[in-house]
């Protein structure tokens, strides 16, 4: 089996086994939700952070007893999962007000009383700001007081600036993964770098960090995609079915840019190693590239889009939000009107998290890319990076009748 | 296959009937529907061979097929397969090229594809809430009414007063048939609010995109002349009307892009 298989194998399943022989080495799991989480803290005080996932688990019986109808499947699905004892392996859970679905969350786990016992509301500012940072900050010193309470133990600002370091180095590994799809010739597809960061986020991050200084040296000269191609960007939220994004790329695109939950967002920003590192924290967590739920980062968010184009050689723009998602709803109507109004060819979908309708989805994808090769190609001026005429042809237009034309 | 120029072949394997078309020289020599059988591969070989028995030909004489619809990635003898949004927009464009909108209402889905000057797509909006308002849902209210799917139409044109349908869900719809039939209102009414209820349905999805006149109308339920009238009368609209059966349009699309495929791949064997 290939090695990226073998992170797809477990990046599609709960994780459980590995996570069972930690905590059976007497190493404590606290999960999470959300990107504007500071795992570092939970690993300077020696437990392994483990992002929530609705993986592996097939309905959403049990969750709707708690959850009408109107909340989005991923919380109803964590939730069934955690009503099924999917996630016993779990020693803290934290919550985090991403959304207000996920806000809910908490309240149904609390009132449903499921493990684990230490459950904690983790409250993240919606705006980008001095007075937010300073918040945030104090925000830290309290989860990190209630961990210290919890399980006897304490964190120690050297034990934290140690995982800040370590967080660091992690970063700039995706980043550079990242910064490898921006070639002409991509080496990894957007569903195997899914599966990464899937598996990364239920390991140790010491762990983590030697898997991917591995698939850096193992995509070394790999060309994943084929002639012809749409080098696609996807924004959305907790997009986490790997299936999805192959059945994208399966209709002729690549991958190469994204704004999810488990993308980008892991790799942009550094914490600043040489201030408080609660401060520090709170500013890289919450200046990072963010998600529809800061409220005041619109501008820098729409401005992105043009940068990604040109970055990346972006040929077309998937949006997609987890229907109930008002965070997203709202994101995807400004996202098409700045594309409009720059001509950028975009797709909106709407979908359930592991949903099935994948016939509908594929033909609206599919049609959209023969759209997309009806109507345009990446102008020259806008592949920066991807070298010089490496998509000569496209949809039949060659660069050389459009110049002339 | 004597005394034949070079043939390309079209499948459009849908939910609920499987069509095919041959071209020769540009024009359409053959096209059959068949109901949809158990699997898509058999759906296809059953239509294929449909056509290609009526022509005298063979499996070996097709230089090209393309294939479309939800059944389009299960059917290995097809060189390629495009989507049916693509192969609707181009089936209706080669019969009239003068065509720059189709409406095309299937059996689960229904589309609104707006092209170019070469009948390829410049727009397109697609049903994505549920099959209401589909060839599945009129089938299976008028199962409800107890009356061929094909009288719909014809019942519709006869109403002068149709119910008020208010549900968008298929299921809801039915109950409120079941209603209608119940209070004792005329079956020709209850048809023609259902007809009506369908071009809600589809008139409310064209908003979404700016349409261009010419229109038509494809797919099976473009042959229910009621659901036709009320949709022209909520769009304000005169639909084109096709040289083939409306219904076969995205197979046409398909042989085209057969066609075009293989022409391309000849000129680029050439040039070599």
């Amino acid at each position: 089996m290939d090695f990226l298989d073998t992170i797809k194998e477990k990046a599609s399943s709960d994780g459980n086994a590995d996570l069972n022989a930690f905590s059976q080495r007497g190493k404590k799991i606290i999960g999470y939700f959300c990107s504007y989480f500071p795992e570092e803290i939970i690993h300077a005080a020696g437990m392994i952070p483990y992002r929530m996932r609705a993986t592996g688990k097939s309905d959403t019986t049990k969750g709707d007893i708690f959850f009408s109808s109107l909340n989005c499947t991923f919380v109803r699905r964590c939730f069934d999962k955690a009503l099924n004892q999917h996630f016993d392996f779990l020693d803290g859970i934290i919550f985090l007000n991403g959304c207000d679905h996920t806000r809910r969350l908490y309240d149904n786990w609390r009132h449903a009383d499921i493990k684990p016992d230490f459950r904690y509301m983790f409250v993240a500012p919606h705006k980008i700001g001095r007075l937010a940072e300073e918040r945030f900050s104090e925000e830290m010193v309290n989860l990190k007081t209630a961990v210290e309470n919890a399980f006897d133990l304490v964190i120690t600002d050297d034990a934290l600036r140690r995982s800040i370091h370590l967080y660091n180095k992690k970063r700039q590994l995706i980043a550079a993964l990242y910064r490898e799809r921006l070639k002409e010739s991509v080496p990894i597809k957007g569903s195997e770098l899914l599966s990464i960061m899937l598996t990364i986020t239920m390991m140790p991050v010491e762990d983590a960090i030697s898997l991917l200084e591995t698939v850096i040296e193992k995509i070394d000269g790999r060309k994943t995609h084929k002639e012809g191609d749409l080098r696609v960007f996807m924004g959305g939220g907790c997009v986490e079915e790997i299936a999805h994004l192959e059945l994208i790329e399966s209709v002729g695109a690549s991958i190469v840019a994204d704004n999810l939950c488990l993308g980008y967002r892991h790799a942009d920003m550094l914490c600043d190693e040489s201030m408080d590192p609660f401060l520090s924290l709170a500013r890289r967590y919450l200046n990072h590239f963010s998600c529809p739920r800061m409220m005041n980062d619109f501008r820098r968010r729409l401005d992105f889009l043009h940068t990604v184009k040109k970055e990346a050689a972006i040929d077309a723009f998937i949006f997609e939000k987890l229907k109930f998602c008002d965070l997203w709803g709202g994101e995807m109507y400004l996202c098409r009107q700045e594309s409009r109004k720059h001509n950028y060819p975009i797709l909106l979908l709407e979908r359930e998290l592991y949903g099935g309708s994948t016939g509908q989805i594929r033909t609206r994808i599919q049609a959209f890319f023969e759209q997309v090769r009806n109507q345009s190609y990446t102008p020259s001026e806008l592949v920066v990076s991807a070298g010089n005429n490496y998509k000569a042809v496209m949809g039949g237009i060659t660069r050389e009748e459009k110049d002339h034309s | 296959m004597d005394g034949h120029e070079l043939i390309f072949a079209g499948l459009d394997i849908g939910s609920l009937t499987a069509k095919a078309v041959l071209l020769e020289n540009d024009i359409m020599i053959a096209s059959a529907i068949i109901r949809v059988r158990p699997s898509a591969l058999d759906s296809a070989k059953d239509v294929m061979n449909a056509v290609i028995m009526e022509k005298g030909l063979s499996e070996q004489d097709i230089a090209c097929c393309c294939a479309t619809g939800y059944g389009r990635l299960d059917i290995p003898f097809a060189d390629l397969n495009m989507s049916e949004i693509s192969c609707h927009g181009m089936g209706a464009f080669f019969t009239d090229n003068g065509i720059r909108t189709i409406i095309d209402i299937g059996g689960q889905d229904c589309k609104v594809i707006v092209v170019n000057e070469k009948g390829l797509i410049k727009d397109f909006i697609m049903n994505d809430k549920c099959a209401a308002g589909t060839g599945r849902s009129l089938e299976m209210l008028a199962k409800t009414l107890d009356v061929p799917l094909s009288s719909l139409g014809p019942l519709t044109l006869k109403s002068w007063r149709p119910i008020d349908i208010t549900n968008k869900c298929s299921i809801f719809m039915e109950l409120e048939v079941l209603d209608a039939l119940y209070s004792g209102k005329k079956l020709t009414h209850i048809a023609a609010g259902l007809s009506d209820a369908v071009a809600k349905r589809v008139a409310s999805l064209s908003a979404s995109v700016q349409m261009e006149n010419p229109v038509c109308v494809t797919g099976g339920v473009s042959k229910n002349k009621g659901v036709l009238k009320f949709l022209e009368k909520r769009m304000q609209r005169t639909f084109v009307v096709l040289p083939v059966d409306p219904q076969i349009a995205g197979a046409l699309g398909a042989a085209v892009f057969a066609m075009r495929s293989f022409e391309k791949k000849e000129k680029e064997a050439f040039r070599k």
